[in-house]
């Protein structure tokens, strides 16, 4: 493994909430290639719990898992004061419209389906965090890029 | 005849004693004592025909007679001793006695005469008055006989107004033709002798008109030769309601006698008048009655109202009206003439010509279209010119044409309906009727109330009959049509409806559709069209009457006297619709998943900026063999289900052990089992094979073991378990994970069923294993069920027949 032309003054960690292990073991080869740190959590009680002690820069996260859902998740940590500026990243197989609109009212800044590019994700997710850490997460939610708001929804 | 027997009275009083005088002429002539007798008889006669008087001369040219030719010496007044002067004397004080007898006697029988004459008068004004029908020839004949009974020349009754300010003078007989020309009627407070009579409540009599001048100055500029004059209030339970006025050919004294009988006659004519006027007003109550149930019945008789108000307007005439019309108000607003009634049916037609020439304006300030505006009525007691002049608005033709009709008193109401004036009914009098009272107007009033009500009840029952057809139609229509009025109320709703509201006809009809059909209020809300618009269709859950949630799809059109409502149940509908939307998203999410995984190692693999390790390498190779398993495994089951639904689906009919085939269900389950599951088979000894599908009951099996361990995500045990009942042989899947609640237990194996996420705590799936075990197992002529209960796990059971 070699690492990636990009560096960083220190790694940015990712937390990476999915009840699926193929999904989390992709990105967590992905990101790791790119020098980044990758949290794992398998469940939302488990990315609550990473997200409050480690204060990741950025979750990607799962809409469908068990006990505590993605959604919830996502509530949870915009309500939490030490949590609520973590930038979120969905990354779910839910391709509603509804859904989708949802995420945005959330304060989601992205909303990834699967299947996804693994390769691109670090690209993806070190943006996010560049432009986050600039301030301009309000602007990036207006902005609403394509990379990170698919339009080829199932409705 | 007591004048012509006073007449031979005093003939009596001069001829007998002057014929017993001449007996003196006889050569026998009577002695002293016999004339003396005849004598007293010529006086009786005298005194009896003639009365005193006549008695008292007979008693001086008898005694006379008797002294001079009878009495010794004979031929001289001196009579011949103081015994025969005696016998002269006693004559003489009988002869007055018997004057005076006679002179009473005659007097009492004059009385008796006078008073029997004057009752035969009365008599005669009562029997008049009695033959009188209407009320004038009860006031000619008051007038007529008042003046013969009170020996007068002329006489005239006056009678106070409706509104008590004038005295009207009603009947007059005997004055000049002009003597009444400005006086038909006075002021009740002028200064005349029958104001004042009126006023006082008492009579006048005036022995001559000087007297009459002297104390009513107004009165000597009326002309013509008058004498006495006697007024007499006419007094009616108190209260002076006019006055009787007799004029006399000559000076009179009214003496007590006379001013009794003016008196009498008087009261008499009170009485008459009373009587008469009670009698009009109760004729014409009974006409109004009369009039008023003809045209009830008239009215009730059609339901062409059209037609039922011309005949309406024809029976008014010309009892209640000269001319009679009858105005409806048109769909436009305008007003159209309906009827005018006359007589004669030639005026009708003159009047109907002449309201097409002249169109009611509906913005005229008074008539008909000023009825209607307002709703109303109009009562005119007195036509003035004036107000032609007004009503003419200027059009000299027109004023002429009104003014020759005479017309004198006028009523029009509005007929109005529910709160809306449907036209205007109008009735006048010319001068050929009397004038409207209160009375013609609360009759009019009346009429136009039940003929307005009848026009709209023939409105309504049209209105009915159209929708009746309406509903015979409906009754045949699937969707449910609800038929409201304006304040809401279910006028009509069709069988469909009916059903689809969970309602009954019969106790719906006539109530508020909010107030009596569970959840119309939700379509109130968010189907209710504009006036005249329409709304919809719009898809609601409405909680019925019978506590149901159902799906109606509803569209409302309003028609400006109420609303239709247009109800579909989209329930089933919906929940397929909902299902497969459901289906859509979650099959997509199921395919996503280990796409993603696949399509992710994949070009994780095929980086050329990353070389990885062999174990990273295995791992990602080993998640694309595992993941596109599972895709495929999906495929497959959206593709078993494809089958099932078309029927396409063959089942072998083979024989098996079943046990065999559970165990290797769960050998090939033990080589990728999560932690925490352990898997365990219990068969009894001897279970029969069965006959069946293998391979399909292993997909069975299989699945029903997948379901067990997915849906335990904090481990446990699953336990398979074999047996026999019956002719079956009997398979359990049992685990102890999240249950599944009983109301669910039919539903999940339904189609692309799947329990609510909060239940699942995000474990995903088709929904259509449970749905394909099941087909499956029934096409083997088994069953399927399960026994659960939130938290304590679940037991599924397959039954498959045994193999003969």
């Amino acid at each position: 493994m070699s690492a990636s032309p990009e560096t960083y003054e220190s790694p940015l960690r990712v937390l990476v909430a999915d009840d699926e292990p193929p999904i989390r073991l992709l990105c967590q080869v992905n990101l790791a290639v790119a020098g980044m740190e990758v949290l794992q959590a398998a469940d939302g009680e488990e990315a609550l719990r990473l997200a409050r002690s480690e204060k990741p820069d950025l979750v990607l996260l799962d809409l469908m898992m068990p006990n505590v859902g993605g959604w919830t998740v996502a509530q949870e940590l915009a309500a939490d004061e030490r949590t609520r500026d973590i930038p979120i990243v969905f990354l779910t197989a839910r391709a509603t419209t509804g859904d989708r609109r949802r995420a945005e009212k959330l304060g989601a800044l992205g909303y990834v389906l699967k299947p996804f590019d693994p390769v691109r994700l670090a690209p993806l997710v070190a943006g996010v965090v560049a432009r986050c850490s600039r301030g301009e997460a309000e602007d990036l939610r207006r902005e609403r890029p394509p990379e990170l708001w698919p339009a080829d929804l199932d409705e | 005849m007591l004048r012509s027997s006073t007449a031979l009275g005093w003939a009596a009083a001069f001829l007998a004693p002057a014929l017993i005088s001449s007996l003196d002429a006889l050569s026998n002539r009577p002695s002293y004592q016999l004339a003396g007798f005849l004598y007293l008889l010529a006086v009786s006669l005298a005194a009896y025909l003639g009365g005193f008087a006549a008695g008292l001369v007979a008693t001086v040219l008898a005694t006379l007679g008797l002294d001079y030719f009878f009495t010794p010496p004979r031929h001289d007044f001196v009579p011949a001793s103081t015994d025969q002067a005696a016998g002269v004397a006693l004559f003489f004080v009988v002869a007055i006695l018997i004057s005076q007898l006679f002179g009473r006697r005659r007097q009492v029988q004059r009385q008796a005469e006078a008073a029997s004459a004057r009752a035969n008068r009365l008599q005669a004004v009562t029997a008049r008055l009695a033959e009188a029908v209407t009320p004038q020839q009860v006031l000619d004949a008051i007038v007529t006989e008042g003046v013969e009974a009170a020996e007068a020349r002329a006489g005239a009754i006056g009678l106070v107004t409706a509104d008590g300010q004038m005295i009207e003078i009603v009947a007059q007989r005997g004055y000049e033709r002009n003597l009444f020309v400005g006086w038909e009627s006075f002021p009740l407070a002028s200064d005349t002798p029958m104001g004042k009579a009126i006023r006082d409540e008492s009579p006048f009599f005036f022995s001559t008109s000087a007297e009459r001048d002297a104390a009513f100055s107004t009165m000597s500029t009326l002309g013509g030769p008058s004498h006495a004059l006697a007024i007499l209030p006419l007094v009616v339970e108190g209260r002076a309601i006019g006055a009787i006025a007799f004029t006399f050919p000559t000076e009179i004294e009214f003496d007590a006698e006379r001013r009794a009988l003016k008196a009498t006659l008087a009261q008499q004519a009170a009485q008459a008048i009373d009587r008469v006027r009670l009698y009009e007003a109760e004729r014409a109550l009974r006409q109004r009655m009369t009039f008023l149930a003809d045209a009830s019945e008239l009215l009730g008789s059609s339901l062409d109202y059209e037609a039922t108000l011309a005949q309406l307007a024809r029976l008014a005439v010309p009892e209640m009206a000269t001319w009679c019309s009858v105005d409806m108000v048109g769909p436009d607003r305008s007003i159209q003439r309906l009827a005018v009634a006359h007589e004669d049916p030639e005026r009708a037609a003159w009047a109907e010509r002449l309201g097409e020439e002249y169109p009611p304006d509906p913005d005229q300030p008074m008539g008909v279209p000023n009825v209607i505006r307002t709703m109303t009525a109009e009562f005119v007691p007195e036509i003035t010119d004036e107000l032609l002049v007004e009503a003419a608005q200027g059009d000299e033709r027109l004023l002429e044409i009104v003014r020759e009709l005479g017309l004198r008193s006028a009523i029009t109401v509005p007929l109005i309906a529910r709160g809306r004036a449907l036209g205007a009914l109008s009735l006048i009098r010319d001068d050929s009727a009397p004038r409207y009272t209160e009375l013609d107007l609360d009759l009019a009033s009346e009429l136009a109330r039940r003929a307005a009500s009848a026009v709209d009840n023939a409105g309504l029952y049209r209105e009915a009959e159209r929708r009746g057809d309406a509903s015979r139609a409906l009754a045949h229509v699937d969707d449910g049509v609800v038929l409201l009025d304006e304040e809401g109320a279910v006028v009509s709703i069709n069988p469909a409806a009916a059903r689809i509201l969970a309602v009954d006809e019969a106790t719906v009809v006539g109530e508020t559709a909010v107030g009596s059909i569970g959840g119309w209020s939700e379509i109130e809300d968010n189907a209710r069209p504009e006036r005249g618009g329409t709304r919809g269709p719009v898809t609601l859950p409405l909680v019925l009457s019978n506590g149901n949630e159902r799906w109606i799809s509803v569209s409302g059109v309003d028609f400006g006297d109420g609303a239709v409502y247009a109800l579909r149940d989209v329930t089933e509908e919906r929940l397929l619709e909902r299902t497969r939307s459901d289906f859509v998203a979650t099959a997509s999410h199921e395919l996503r998943t280990p796409l993603a995984a696949v399509l992710g190692a994949v070009k994780t693999l095929r980086r050329e900026d990353v070389s990885f390790d062999p174990d990273q390498r295995e791992m990602l190779m080993d998640m694309i063999d595992r993941e596109a398993e599972r895709l495929s495994g999906i495929v497959g089951q959206i593709l078993l289900t494809g089958q099932l639904d078309a029927g396409r689906l063959r089942l072998e009919h083979e024989r098996f052990d079943p046990v065999a085939l559970t165990k290797s269900v769960v050998d090939s389950a033990e080589l990728h089992l999560p932690t925490g599951i352990e898997l365990r088979v219990q068969a009894e000894k001897d279970v029969p094979a069965v006959a069946g599908d293998e391979n399909q009951l292993r997909q069975v099996i299989s699945n029903l073991v997948d379901n067990a361990i997915k849906y335990s995500p904090q481990g446990g045990d699953v336990e398979l378990r074999l047996n026999r009942n019956g002719q079956f042989a009997r398979i359990e899947v049992a685990d102890s994970g999240l249950g599944i609640p009983r109301d669910e237990h039919d539903r999940i194996f339904e189609k692309f069923y799947r329990l609510d996420p909060a239940l699942t705590r995000g474990v995903n799936g088709t929904g259509l294993g449970l749905y394909i075990s099941k087909e499956l197992v029934e096409r083997m002529n088994g069953r399927i069920s399960v026994d659960s209960e939130p938290g304590r796990g679940s037991t599924f059971v397959v039954e498959v027949p045994l193999a003969i």
